[in-house]
């Protein structure tokens, strides 16, 4: 496909202004917009300097929104460039915002989570997670990362809640290595805490001692004919051993 | 005792933070454990032969965190190696200070080695040639943690070490790179990346 600056014999700064005038002047030809844009961002974005290029890509997208508000992608990609220029209080506003109108979009609820994990709020990205494991109570991997936030969060509920969540996604997948992995850890820290009954205690290091059995098992398969993963297994092993001494 | 790097580790590194240019990436930095340190031995430099890299994507979540802390100190054991520092490349290109997950890793790493120190990949310097080090190391010093000047001192062989990690960049190494999170999608993955390790050798 021909490009547009050989279509219409325009240089960059032609392309560039012609933008502008149609942001400006509100003209409804997106189509137009989306071409001129895209290959001016992709091709001169050096030209344009190094923000700038953000700035214009901004133009664009909102010349898009004008034209059409429903248009899902563009809202998305403005979101994207905040998350770039590393602005991620305005990411997270902008994403809830667009989550209160779209409320199905799993692949922004799943973002929204990441955005809250980077800046350390654990409480909101799980709620994120609890959203998809609504809509998705099969995928076992949505099941393991609300474990894995619950259990960064801490605390004894938190954890009992994450040893829960880690055995539910191994019930949905049996080879989750970090649902079983995180099951042992979790079931290991509840054990050790002082503040749990005995009866809590030696269940959970009933559950701790059966995922170390499977985690042994696992490599063993994994190890079987090639020499070098022999280590990984001892040192699993080991590993096994030495906090089973620490957590007694 | 400030640290440096071989080439091994440097270039480790590098292709990790290549492979995933979208993610976040970070590792560990191993060294061999030495005997008992003289009195005058203070100020020679630790040197980091090997880097076990760790993580893609999303850094700030503990449980597998604590599971590969556990695991490489393990192996660590068994090949007379001691953690001695932690290695970050941030997401965005223009952003190479340590974050909270680095001070707390450093930290708990310096539990065990009182040195540990942070090298943070700058990713805005990243290139093919790799005409100059493009990583800044990090100290902890009354509190807080001060970067410190990074000149060729810093590597065992700054020559050898920029040719291979040039190498191996142009030869797309980095495809074949096992970290961590890779090993823990199937565990026959090894993370020791005995394969990457010869290519180093080779390029020796």
């Amino acid at each position: 496909m021909a490009s547009v600056s050989e279509m219409y014999d325009v240089g960059w700064e032609e392309m560039r202004d012609k933008l502008r005038k149609w942001r400006e002047d509100n003209y409804r030809n997106s189509e137009q917009i989306v071409d001129v844009g895209e290959e001016l961002i992709s091709e001169h974005s050096s030209k344009l300097g190094d923000d700038s290029k953000y700035d214009e890509a901004n133009k664009h997208y909102d010349a898009i929104l004008q034209d059409d508000p429903t248009n899902t992608a563009a809202r998305k990609r403005k979101i994207s460039i905040l998350k770039a220029q590393g602005k991620s209080a305005e990411a997270i506003r902008e994403l809830n915002e667009y989550l209160e109108q779209f409320v199905g979009d799993q692949e922004a609820w799943h973002e929204l989570s990441e955005l809250y994990i980077n800046e350390h709020d654990y409480g909101k990205a799980a709620f994120c997670l609890e959203e998809l494991m609504m809509t998705n109570p099969h995928n076992h991997l949505y099941c393991e990362q609300y474990a894995e936030v619950k259990y960064t969060q801490g605390g004894l509920e938190n954890l009992e809640l994450s040893r829960k969540y880690f055995a539910q996604a191994l019930r949905l997948n049996n080879r989750n290595m970090r649902a079983l992995f995180g099951l042992y850890m979790s079931a290991s820290h509840i054990s050790a805490s002082p503040k749990v009954s005995a009866k809590v205690k030696k269940d959970n290091m009933k559950y701790a001692a059966w995922a170390a059995t499977q985690i042994n098992r696992a490599y063993k398969m994994a190890g079987r004919g090639t020499k070098e993963n022999k280590c990984s297994m001892k040192a699993v092993e080991e590993m096994l051993e030495s906090m089973q001494i620490t957590m007694s | 005792m400030p640290i440096q790097l071989t080439s091994q580790a440097y270039c480790k590194m590098l292709l990790h933070a290549a492979k995933y240019p979208h993610c976040a990436v970070n590792g560990l930095l191993v060294a061999e454990k030495t005997k008992e340190k003289k009195k005058d031995s203070h100020s020679e430099p630790v040197l980091c032969v090997d880097c076990v890299p760790l993580f893609h994507g999303t850094l700030a979540l503990a449980p597998m965190l604590e599971v590969a802390l556990t695991l490489i100190d393990t192996w660590c054991k068994e090949n007379n190696y001691v953690i001695v520092g932690y290695y970050q490349a941030n997401e965005r290109k223009k952003d190479s200070r340590p974050n909270q997950v680095a001070e707390k890793v450093a930290a708990r790493i310096s539990e065990n080695f009182s040195e540990a120190a942070i090298v943070m990949v700058d990713n805005s310097r990243l290139t093919i040639s790799c005409f100059e080090p493009i990583v800044l190391i990090y100290d902890h010093h009354e509190n807080k943690w001060k970067s410190r000047e990074v000149t060729s001192d810093c590597f065992e062989d700054w020559g050898e070490a920029q040719k291979i990690t040039s190498a191996l960049l142009e030869g797309r190494s980095y495809e074949n790179l096992i970290d961590f999170d890779n090993h823990l999608d199937d565990l026959r993955n090894d993370w020791t990346n005995p394969v990457i390790n010869k290519s180093v050798l080779d390029l020796c």
